[in-house]
């Protein structure tokens, strides 16, 4: 039976508790193998702030050196200020070494290929397949990369975003930032002081041992410091990010910490109405808000497996000026303007854009969406039981929408719910959703099938 | 069928050609192993100007925090600069990036204990078994240490320790005028800075450029300073210095470009270092035995011990010796500075020995007893090394037999010392006499015996 997993190789990269699972071997050998993997040209390396990471840092500067490859070294920033510099640089790919929103004893490497772009599943299994053949392209000491420190990458990524928004009416805001003791303090601070930001920052001093809180995006964390503040402080919109900013949360002027399934459905709202683009492309597991804020705009929504390679993968089937804003339930938002990066500081810059756009207070904002319920259990169950579990709940609900993308999701009118098999616990995850009050019977009556199998 | 080793993992740590055979993750592995024998306290991390310097020492830097080590980087500077810093910074050990006198596709982990010493032969021992049971400390994400950048000091503690066993001040006075070929290796910058600023040197230098390549072959050998001669002759300097990439070797052309014999060199060393400091002299048994005479003349003894810098060390360590070193590869290792081959001591002893006696190079080096030597190798296949020995010792039935580095056998009229290299499927021949004639006898006689064997 295997237990509590420590170190996770897929498509998505490289993942794992530093030390008890994910060790130096591993830094080395993935980041030699996308040295072997990639096309010519150099690579744009950058990290988040975890202690671990300038060990990692040190053994993917080492593996891309050996292979070859010239490195540009961004040091410590987020993960999409790593994206946009890889396609400023011209590079041939890039390497972002950090765990998101997993506590400060994971950590993690992700990979992109040229333009700052995720790796498509076919890619990304090349990859692995280099990884596990461990036969590496080292060059001959003529040919030895050599690593470059490039200390401009938060202000060029500003740039960017100031073409986009209009940074200067912004500056009306009064925004509170939990940065989590990560990368967006850095980026937050930038924008003060370039561009007459407003902002009160909590848990803004990089740390790489003790995070302030769980570095989780959801509406538990945003209730914990940031939303009771906001009415002392008089603030117009409070935001929460992840270490590596590619996520965020938010709460209200009034104090209301929101969940973090309103993030997508609100830029949705935002962004349908301004572009060509009338697709919302997220997965199985997010709320069904997200459909009835298109319906709004005429925009349909596009369901697809949970996690980001499924994303990717969905992404390549669309022409970018057919998609309005891809995401998750998570937080975790991204835009077509920005090369569907996920990004937390323009996920922000978005919905300050939106209160700026309606004059409206952000309480009124989210006030305008109706009240989704959503109920979340989780069941341990061997991987043995699975099929037969998935078989039989298709045929006692014969009478829903079923989807078989990524477990099982069925929808009835009115609520929905969704079985799938947790990534990284040996557990099923059980979610379900109902507009208006909790979903009870229908939650019960699921999990209670579900733990007939365990 | 030549078998070249291309990768040596050994008891000296680990060497090979970059690329396909040392790789990052041999480096950090070996680095891990060190960073779990030191029990992950500080290790101090630096190298030599090769082009795969700076990629090993992130695969080291890597494996040693990976342990949780502190690292303190003291980035390019020679072996013995970084050796004499170790001991002076409450490290558990230092790692340097060299491969020495190597040619520039070799690079190597030259590992160092506390003390700024090579490990003794028994410690390596251990240290190998723990890397190749591959059970290491793992540190946690709150057990991961910083690094330390740390350029200044070092090179200011090893002029420090130099200098206090000289007139510097003399040496200013003197205004020597010197040539130094520092083959744009670790060395090079220190070593302007010791000569022209330090020193007070009118400076004639070439190839002190430490982000270009190796312009000669890295090992500094008569036959290979043309550069070096050429440049005292033509700028008519007093005396000529050539370093290797990692600044522990030293060779010495006088001022008639002429480019002296590595032992003879040791031989003036030894000579100044016991006008210094009396105590026991100790060298290879390769080394000449002119270094037997400049002891005697002290009134000093002679130890012996296997080829081998770490060999060397361990037994000047024992016998608290006053110099040592190893005559055909041109280290000088004076322990009163540290327990390491050091060509800043060399070059600094060698200026003031031209003062003290008031001798040009070339009249210092004359002056030394004439002995007449030859090296040499041939190749040899396993299983043939016994009988070819066995051959050697019959031959010569009247010889003294010295069994603890290969062969030596002392005869009369000269000695012949024959081992396995570490390295090449190649033994190494060595043979010395008072007279070319009775050297050409005894080389000749063994390299018949070997071919008839």
């Amino acid at each position: 039976m295997p237990g509590e997993k420590k170190l996770r190789i897929s498509h998505v990269g490289l993942r794992g508790v530093v030390g008890t699972g994910m060790t130096a071997v591993h830094v080395l050998d993935f980041a030699s193998a996308f040295g072997t993997f990639l096309g010519p040209g150099h690579v744009v390396v950058g990290r988040d702030p975890r202690a671990s990471g300038t060990m990692i840092r040190e053994g993917v500067f080492a593996a891309l050196a050996a292979t070859g490859r010239d490195v540009v070294s961004l040091g410590i920033v987020s993960t999409p200020v790593i994206q946009h510099s890889i396609r400023r640089l011209d590079a041939a790919g890039g390497i972002s070494i950090g765990a998101s929103h997993n506590s400060a004893e994971w950590n993690a490497l992700k990979f992109f290929g040229p333009g700052g772009v995720y790796l498509s599943t076919a890619e990304a299994g090349e990859l692995l397949d280099v990884y596990h053949l461990r036969k590496f392209s080292f060059v001959d000491w003529r040919g030895v990369g050599t690593i470059r420190h490039d200390t401009g990458a938060i202000d060029a990524y500003l740039d960017q975003l100031a073409d986009v928004f209009d940074l200067a009416a912004l500056r009306r805001f009064k925004v509170v930032a939990d940065c989590c003791n990560g990368t967006s303090s850095l980026i937050l601070r930038r924008l003060q002081e370039r561009f007459g930001f407003s902002c009160v920052f909590i848990n803004a001093e990089i740390e790489g041992v003790d995070f302030a809180h769980e570095p989780a995006t959801n509406a538990r964390m945003v209730g914990l410091q940031l939303a009771p503040l906001m009415q002392p402080l008089g603030a117009d919109a409070g935001f929460l990010f992840d270490v590596d900013s590619d996520r965020v949360a938010i709460a209200t002027e009034q104090g209301q910490a929101v969940s973090e399934e309103v993030v997508l459905p609100m830029l949705a709202d935002y962004l349908l109405p301004r572009g060509p683009g009338k697709l919302v492309i997220t997965n199985v597991s997010t709320t069904a808000l997200v459909e009835e804020v298109a319906a709004r705009h005429g925009g349909r929504v596009v369901r697809i497996p949970v996690g980001r390679q499924a994303a990717m993968d969905a992404l390549l089937t669309y022409r970018a000026e057919q998609i309005a804003v891809a995401g998750e339930g998570t937080g975790a938002v991204m835009m077509p303007r920005f090369r569907f990066v996920y990004d937390g500081i323009a996920s922000m810059l978005a919905i300050l854009s939106m209160m700026l756009e309606r004059n409206e207070p952000l309480s009124q904002i989210v006030a305008g969406y109706p009240r989704y319920s959503i109920l979340k259990g989780e069941v341990p169950l061997s991987a043995q039981r699975i099929p037969a579990l998935m078989v039989s709940l298709r045929d006692r609900n014969a009478g829903g929408r079923i989807s078989m993308s990524d477990g099982i999701r069925v929808d009835f009118p009115g609520k929905w719910f969704h079985v799938r098999v947790s990534q990284t616990e040996p557990i099923v995850r059980v979610i379900c959703e109902q507009r208006g009050e909790p979903p009870e019977d229908l939650f019960s009556g699921v999990m209670e099938h579900v733990r007939s199998f365990a | 069928m030549p078998r070249e080793h291309l990768l040596k993992i050994g008891v000296s740590g680990i060497r090979g050609v970059v690329g396909e055979f040392l790789t990052p993750q041999l480096a950090s592995a070996f680095a891990q192993a060190f960073g779990t024998y030191v029990q992950a306290r500080r290790v101090v991390v630096g190298r030599d100007t090769r082009a795969t310097g700076p990629m090993l020492q992130h695969a080291v830097t890597c494996g040693l925090l990976a342990a949780g080590c502190e690292v303190v980087d003291v980035g390019v500077l020679p072996t013995p600069t970084i050796q004499i810093f170790i001991a002076s910074t409450r490290a558990g050990g230092g790692i340097a990036l060299t491969a020495s006198h190597n040619p520039p596709e070799y690079n190597a982990l030259k590992l160092f204990n506390a003390q700024g010493l090579f490990f003794n032969q028994y410690e390596r021992n251990e240290l190998l078994d723990l890397y190749h049971q591959s059970e290491f400390l793992q540190a946690t994400n709150n057990q991961i240490r910083r690094i330390l950048p740390h350029y200044d000091t070092p090179p200011r503690l090893h002029f420090e320790r130099v200098l206090a066993h000289v007139d510097a001040e003399r040496i200013r006075a003197r205004r020597f005028h010197v040539a130094l070929d520092g083959v744009n290796g670790a060395g090079s910058v220190m070593s302007v800075r010791f000569l022209r600023d330090i020193l007070g040197c009118e400076l004639e230098a070439i190839s002190v450029d430490p982000s270009k390549p190796f312009p000669r072959v890295a090992e500094p050998r008569p036959d290979t300073l043309g550069a070096l001669s050429d440049l005292v002759r033509r700028t008519h300097c007093d005396i000529g210095f050539a370093q290797d990439p990692d600044g522990d070797r030293l060779a010495v052309a006088d001022e008639t470009g002429r480019v002296l014999d590595n032992d003879d060199v040791l031989a003036l060393v030894v000579d100044a270092a016991l006008e210094r400091r009396p105590g026991d002299v100790v060298v290879n048994l390769t080394t000449s035995s002119v270094i037997d005479d400049v002891a005697a003349a002290h009134g000093r003894r002679v130890l012996r011990t296997p080829v081998g810098e770490a060999n060397v060390v361990e037994t000047m360590q024992a016998v608290d010796a006053a110099i040592g070193g190893e005559g055909s590869n041109g280290g000088v290792i004076f322990p009163a500075v540290h327990l390491c081959r050091d060509s800043y001591t060399g070059m600094a002893f060698l200026l003031a020995r031209m003062i003290e006696t008031g001798l040009t190079a070339s009249e210092l080096a004359n002056r030394l007893p004439r002995y007449y030597r030859k090296l040499g190798k041939v190749g040899f296949e396993h299983g043939r090394l016994g009988p070819m020995m066995q051959a050697l010792e019959d031959a010569f039935p009247g010889a003294v037999l010295e069994r603890s580095d290969g062969l030596k056998l002392l005869l009369p009229e000269g000695w012949i010392h024959v081992r396995a290299s570490n390295t090449e499927p190649i033994l190494r021949l060595a043979a010395e006499a008072r007279s070319q004639a009775t050297l050409d006898d005894l080389y000749g006689q063994v390299l018949r015996l070997f071919e008839s064997t």
